[in-house]
């Protein structure tokens, strides 16, 4: 009959406009994500089969002395191939790896330990503890990496002034004169046995620490706020003591809110260019090197842009298997707490 | 099991009084309620008790021993919190079981000591389960057996079912009272509603602004409230008030309200004679003033006329909102009741059931 068949034909208007609706005002963010996302993406992995140089910067992928490689990029990088001394792909992954874990292992129990402290009732000045914490948090890691840059210089750096003055309480004379950044070998044997990790990162455990753990204890701060009251209560009239109570109840009603953070804070040292570009440059010997400051150098000293493009797309890859394992270990924490 | 005493106790915050001089003894196997208004201090009472505040003044004592300074875990007390506070990451099982654990219990003592708790509770299929997934009524539950395990000398309620339905809070009440009698231990427990106190309790302390008003059982504050506080806060709907002025007319005894005189019966009017002229508060509760057609026999009963604001018809019996000149009132009559809204009336008061408290001091004239 002709009225229903209009009425289907109306009805499916009217579901082809509920479909595409959502998809029109996805348009314009499509469009600048195409742009500024997409296309340079694209283009990075065409580049990465290439043995894209600085001849071929000028007419880019039209290039006439562009050749195709295949895979031999990719080779290159994963076996050792490419024209750098001390290098290793998977030494730097490793590194790189070791480096995010140290730092995250050190801040959040760092974190949650300070905000906890600066969380006692009647404590005085809390506001201003509050606000100074903030200020890492603030700083560019680029300032903070040349501040303690100076901190460790060998000559008129704080830690070796620092160094001198306590030895002299020990009726030492010599200045301590530690090359905390650039000496391969540790002063100290047995204190720091001579293996993969050299005394600049240790420097930089410890210049990141002062840039990590405020993060960790703003979190933490906001989470330990809503852990209701009365829990504590109800311990302490269950027989907890302080620290069985720290254990008991807050350890676990902080972990929603710090495993994100631990991942964040994961990633963030895994990828920290600035901070590690601007203290070390990766030295000595690339033994501070990780992933990103390597792709840079490939491309900023090295003009191997094929290579750099090959370089990153591996990156991508080791960052989505991480990104896949973390968003496991969220999933799995999530709804502890309603 | 064990008695508890507040000895002459005060709780300030800064200029806040909120526990003022409250002197009260608990008898061992005792069912206290302590009631009033949000904010008189029942929680403050509970949690000075319970060793998490200290008090300001006074002694608290469990059994014969002043726990001023003793830990709240060393004081042998288990309190169920309005919020229940069941720790969110742990099972039900474990939610009871850890204090038992922090005691350092057997396995063995723990599981036995849950089964039972669970088995008196009815939450034996929900131990599993995490709070999260348990209903309203389900982790009240788990709160009390919480408390249940540990086996304390007494209990301590902090307004436990004020965040339940209204059917589920009447079904509660009497678990609690049975689990009381079941338990045969000390239970202190408050809320801010008369209902639930005077159903369970067998005593009620009524505390109005951190004072203790009247320490009694339910049916002595309700026939018997010593002042104009407890007479209104405890009867639900509450007792009606009359300002007014005792006057003698000849050999008779009457309070003037100004809209309406009624006269004191004989058989009472002595008490109240040596204060003849005084302005009083005179009050009546709603189920003590009948409709004129429907007065019981043998009272002495007072007419009144009044008009008929709002009617509520429930059933067995019709609620007739009124008003007598500048004073407006609730009388809790017979359903056969004629009286229809806007209209005027005549009702009767029950004047062998009426209190009257000085204006002045509030306090009930007998
Ligand atoms: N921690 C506190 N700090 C300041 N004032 C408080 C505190 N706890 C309670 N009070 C005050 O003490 C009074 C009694 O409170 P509370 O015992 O909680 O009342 P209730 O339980 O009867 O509703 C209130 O006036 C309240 O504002
Ligand atoms: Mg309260």
């Amino acid at each position: 009959m002709a009225s229903t068949s209009m009425i289907e034909r109306a009805k499916k208007k009217s579901d082809f406009r509920k479909t595409v609706t959502p998809y029109m005002y996805l348009v314009p963010a499509f469009l600048v994500m195409a742009v500024i996302t997409f296309y340079p993406l694209i283009y990075q992995v065409v580049v990465s089969f290439t043995d894209f140089q600085t001849k071929d910067l000028l007419r880019g992928l039209a290039s006439e002395k562009l050749n195709q490689v295949g895979v031999q990029n990719y080779v290159d990088i994963l076996a050792g191939g490419l024209p750098v001394q001390n290098f290793d792909f998977f030494r730097v992954l490793t590194y790189n790896l070791w480096w995010a874990i140290t730092n995250v292992a050190l801040h959040v129990p760092a974190g949650i330990v300070i905000a906890v402290l600066l969380n006692t009732p009647g404590l005085w000045m809390k506001r201003i503890y509050r606000s100074l914490y903030i200020l890492p948090v603030v700083i560019p890691p680029l300032v903070v990496a040349t501040v303690w840059r100076n901190i460790f210089d060998e000559q008129y750096g704080a830690m070796n002034q620092f160094l001198t003055s306590a030895a002299m309480l020990f009726g030492s004379i010599d200045p301590v004169r530690i090359r905390w950044l650039e000496d391969f070998t540790p002063p100290i044997a047995w204190l720091l046995p001579n293996g993969p990790l050299t005394l600049a990162y240790y420097a930089m455990m410890i210049a990141n620490f002062w840039l990590g753990w405020p993060f960790m204890t703003l979190v933490a701060t906001g989470a330990l706020q809503s852990i209701p009251k009365d829990l504590y209560e109800a311990a302490s009239i269950d027989g907890a003591s302080a620290y069985q109570q720290f254990m008991n109840i807050t350890v676990p009603l902080l972990r929603p809110a710090m495993i994100p953070a631990t991942i964040y804070g994961f990633t963030t040292s895994f990828n920290l260019f600035s901070f590690v570009f601007f203290m070390t440059g990766g030295g000595p010997a690339r033994s501070t090197e990780i992933l990103v400051t390597f792709a840079y150098d490939l491309v900023r000293n090295l003009r191997l842009y094929g290579a750099a493009a090959a370089f990153s797309v591996i990156v991508f890859f080791v960052a989505l298997i991480i990104f896949l394992i973390t968003n496991r270990l969220t999933k799995a924490t999530e709804n502890i707490v309603e | 099991m064990a008695s508890v005493t507040f000895d002459h106790v005060f709780k300030k915050y800064g200029d806040v009084t909120a526990v003022n001089d409250l002197n009260i003894h608990i008898e061992d196997k005792e069912f206290l309620v302590l009631v009033g208004p949000s904010g008189c201090g029942k929680t403050t009472a509970l949690r000075s008790l319970a060793g998490l505040e200290e008090i300001t003044g006074g002694e608290i004592l469990i059994g014969d021993r002043v726990v001023n300074d003793v830990a709240p875990k060393d004081r042998d007390i288990a309190m169920v919190f309005q919020s229940y506070a069941l720790y969110p990451h742990l099972s039900v099982y474990d939610n009871m079981a850890f204090g038992l654990k922090l005691r350092k219990f057997s396995k063995d003592e723990i599981k036995r000591r849950v089964g039972e708790a669970a088995d008196i509770l009815g939450i034996q299929d929900l131990l599993e389960r995490k709070p999260r997934q348990l209903s309203g009524g389900q982790r009240q539950r788990v709160a009390v057996g919480r408390a249940i395990v540990r086996e304390p000398k007494v209990f301590l309620f902090d307004e436990p079912l004020s965040n339940l339905d209204a059917k589920l809070r009447v079904q509660m009440r009497s678990e609690i009272s049975k689990l009381h009698q079941r338990l045969q231990t000390t239970f202190i427990y408050v809320t801010h509603d008369q209902t639930e106190a005077m159903t369970m309790a067998t005593r009620i302390a009524v505390i109005n602004k951190g004072v203790l008003q009247q320490l009694d059982t339910p049916q002595n504050l309700y026939d018997l409230p010593n002042n104009l506080f407890v007479a209104g806060f405890i009867g639900s709907p509450a007792m009606n008030f009359f300002r007014g002025r005792l006057r003698k007319d000849g050999d008779k005894l009457l309070v003037d309200t100004g809209d309406f005189s009624v006269a004191i019966p004989p058989s009472r009017s002595k008490v109240y004679e040596n204060h003849a002229g005084k302005d009083v508060i005179f009050g009546i509760r709603p189920e003590n003033i009948h409709d004129a057609d429907f007065v019981p026999a043998n009272i002495d009963s007072e007419k009144v006329n009044v008009k008929v604001d709002v009617t509520e018809l429930m059933g067995n019996e019709i609620f007739l909102y009124l008003m007598s000149g500048q004073n407006t009132f609730v009388a809790r009559v017979d359903p056969r009741s004629k009286s229809r809204v806007g209209q005027q009336a005549t009702v009767a008061f029950d004047m062998d059931n009426f209190h009257i408290f000085d204006a002045m001091t509030e306090q009930a004239i007998r």
